[in-house]
């Protein structure tokens, strides 16, 4: 094999897995937030970008150092989190079939932040793009690769183990899985319904933002970043199976290969027809997914 | 629903839309303010017939009004009279919004809404991709507004007056639809399919019936948008202007005649008014719709108690989510 094949199988192996671990942290964030409250959450697009666009505020307006970003940025969304969950989230807690209304919200809150994010970070530039989290690049055999998307890609690496962790062992996660198969037998059990929905918001959101945070270190972005990621993260939900992490990991990581691949021969536009087909064909045929819990 | 208890409404509705437009015929500014809401309006009665009469969301409205307007310039531009491109155009979207929603016409509730945002994704990329159709995203521009067979040019005024025309027949086929016994098995699927079917109504067709209807609705509107602002780009009819014209009908109230309308009138000028603020639009829009769904859930219509909608639901308790199918 010549060093040019080399070189573009490389690129596309570096890049599908880049791709697929922020895809498979995004649609965890999606789908820990949809099996617990039952909010397909549109606007996680928005808070991915959000994320992303923080990040380059902290590092490139403010001058902090790129970990204190990153960490800061982390912070904000927590709290954001918490606000939105009392002003809006927690009123429909108790409404049956509220998967609707969360889902008309969240598009009426993917407006209000695409309109906002376009008046202030639109105007400001076209083209984002932080500082390296860790200058220079690593050679693998002919192929360099940026150390900065190196340390992004073990992060996330870190981050889905962590994930998983918690939800496998640690108390709030056996919680949160109780409350995902059946929140009136896990309140039997004296499971705190209402805690576990705040947490799995929050936490949800959180993962979605560290993907936002992640995505901006390893790529330059734009504002389109966010309609492209929202529409993928609800392909890579619905395909997995809402409600299951492991779907998402699973067929995360496979978008992320198909994105780099399809758009290394076609065009990414081909990629977004074939996750939008997908997505048509499961919710058809098979509405609960392919790792239906 | 009586026929009978509309027609003052909509006579003045008439004496409205014919009038505005005339009585503001100086300024042609807000002339076309009167003319976009009189679009508006006939979009939103589709989108009222399925969302507030039939119970569904359709996110791909946006979406079957593009494929009308580009296939109704494009006949245009072949040739053909715009009298017969329109139709057409319309028509032609209205069969493959059928095409496209039949197998999802069988999910219910959210999963139906998410399909059509799948499909209205679809729609948008394909605006995108199919550049020798479309033009891409640099859009179709400068297409002529219509003339009449005798050669008389509908600029200006006369186009409002066609599309208050438009408006007032699209009202008054809402009202007889409802009215008629097609509207009451609709009404009984909303409030609930699978008794609906119990009783013998076959849910699949009418849900069908009513999604051709009201694509039909979306056709015409999108055919007439296009000459009336001479430029039509794939943004023109992506998914946040399916949001919008629903939200114009859930801020009305969903499942009235007059609220829609109402909430159209109502809407359409906003991103005028704000004109050097135009980019606020999105803002003011997204929390309407959060406004809407957390405190007018049936709308102004509800809030003021005009006309409540026929056989007011009590929402089932149900402890899991509904099911797709």
């Amino acid at each position: 094999m010549s060093n040019a094949h080399t070189i573009i199988l490389m690129s596309m192996l570096s890049s599908g897995l880049m791709l697929g671990v922020i895809f498979s942290l995004v649609a965890s964030g999606v789908t820990i937030i949809y099996g617990s409250i039952w909010m397909p959450n549109a606007a996680n697009g928005q808070f991915f970008l959000l994320g992303a666009l923080l990040t380059w505020t902290m590092t490139v307006q403010f001058g902090l150092p790129p970990a204190a970003g990153a960490l800061l940025v982390i912070g904000l969304s927590v709290a954001f989190s918490y606000l939105l969950e009392i002003l809006l989230i927690r009123r429909f807690y108790d409404v049956p079939n509220r998967n609707i209304s969360y889902f008309v919200l969240s598009l009426g809150l993917t407006q209000i932040s695409a309109g906002l994010l376009s008046i202030t970070y639109g105007v400001w530039s076209d083209q984002f793009q932080v500082p390296p989290l860790v200058r220079g690049v690593t050679f693998i055999g002919p192929f360099p690769l940026a150390n900065t998307r190196l340390a992004a890609f073990a992060i996330a690496i870190v981050l889905l183990a962590l994930l998983f962790a918690l939800l496998r062992f640690h108390k709030y996660g056996r919680a949160l899985r109780a409350v995902f198969q059946n929140r009136e037998a896990a309140a039997l059990r004296g499971v705190d319904v209402r805690a576990v929905y705040r947490l799995s918001f929050v936490l949800g959101n959180g993962v979605v933002f560290a993907g936002g945070i992640l995505f901006a270190y390893a790529y330059s972005f734009d504002l389109s970043a966010a309609w492209t990621m929202a529409i993928t993260a609800f392909a890579i939900m619905i395909i997995g199976g809402p409600g299951s992490v492991l779907g998402a990991l699973v067929v995360g990581l496979v978008f992320g290969f198909t994105q780099a691949i399809v758009s290394t021969f076609a065009s990414p536009t081909i990629a977004a027809f074939s996750y939008l087909g997908a997505m048509l064909i499961i919710l058809l045929f098979k509405p609960s997914g392919l790792f239906a819990r | 629903m009586s026929v009978r208890k509309n027609l003052i409404p909509l006579g003045v509705f008439v004496a409205l839309a014919y009038g505005l437009p005339l009585a503001l015929a100086g300024n042609r500014y807000l002339a076309f303010v009167c003319g976009m809401t009189l679009i508006n309006v006939l979009l939103a009665c589709g989108m009222n017939l399925l969302y507030g009469y039939t119970g569904l969301m359709p996110l791909m409205f946006a979406g079957i009004a593009g494929i009308s307007a580009y296939v109704s310039v494009r006949l245009s531009e072949a040739g053909l009279s715009f009298w017969l491109a329109m139709p057409l155009g319309a028509l032609a979207a209205s069969s493959l919004g059928v095409l496209l929603g039949l197998p999802s016409l069988r999910l219910k509730g959210f999963y139906f809404t998410l399909c059509s945002l799948v499909i209205q994704s679809v729609i948008t990329l394909g605006f995108i991709y199919f550049s020798g159709f479309t033009n891409g995203d640099t859009g179709i521009a400068q297409i002529p507004l219509p003339s009449l067979p005798g050669g008389i040019s509908l600029a200006g005024p006369p186009y409002e007056l066609m599309l208050a025309t438009f408006a007032s027949l699209g009202i008054a086929l809402l009202i007889a639809l409802v009215g008629s016994s097609f509207g009451q098995r609709l009404v009984a699927i909303r409030e609930d399919d699978g008794l609906a079917e119990a009783l013998g109504i076959d849910v699949t067709r009418q849900k069908l019936g009513a999604f051709f209807i009201g694509s039909l609705f979306a056709g015409l509107g999108g055919a007439v948008y296009a000459p009336y602002l001479g430029f039509v780009s794939p943004r023109s009819f992506d998914v946040l202007v399916s949001l919008n014209i629903w939200l114009m009908v859930a801020f009305g109230g969903r499942g009235t005649i007059w609220g829609p309308v109402v909430g159209a009138a109502l809407l359409t000028p906003v991103p005028f008014l704000l004109q050097d603020y135009y980019t606020i639009k999105d803002v003011v829009y997204g929390l309407l719709i959060i406004g809407v769904i957390v405190a007018l859930p049936s709308g102004l219509a509800g809030a003021l108690k005009l006309s409540p909608r026929p056989g007011a639901s009590k929402v089932a308790m149900r402890a899991r989510p509904e099911k797709a199918s």
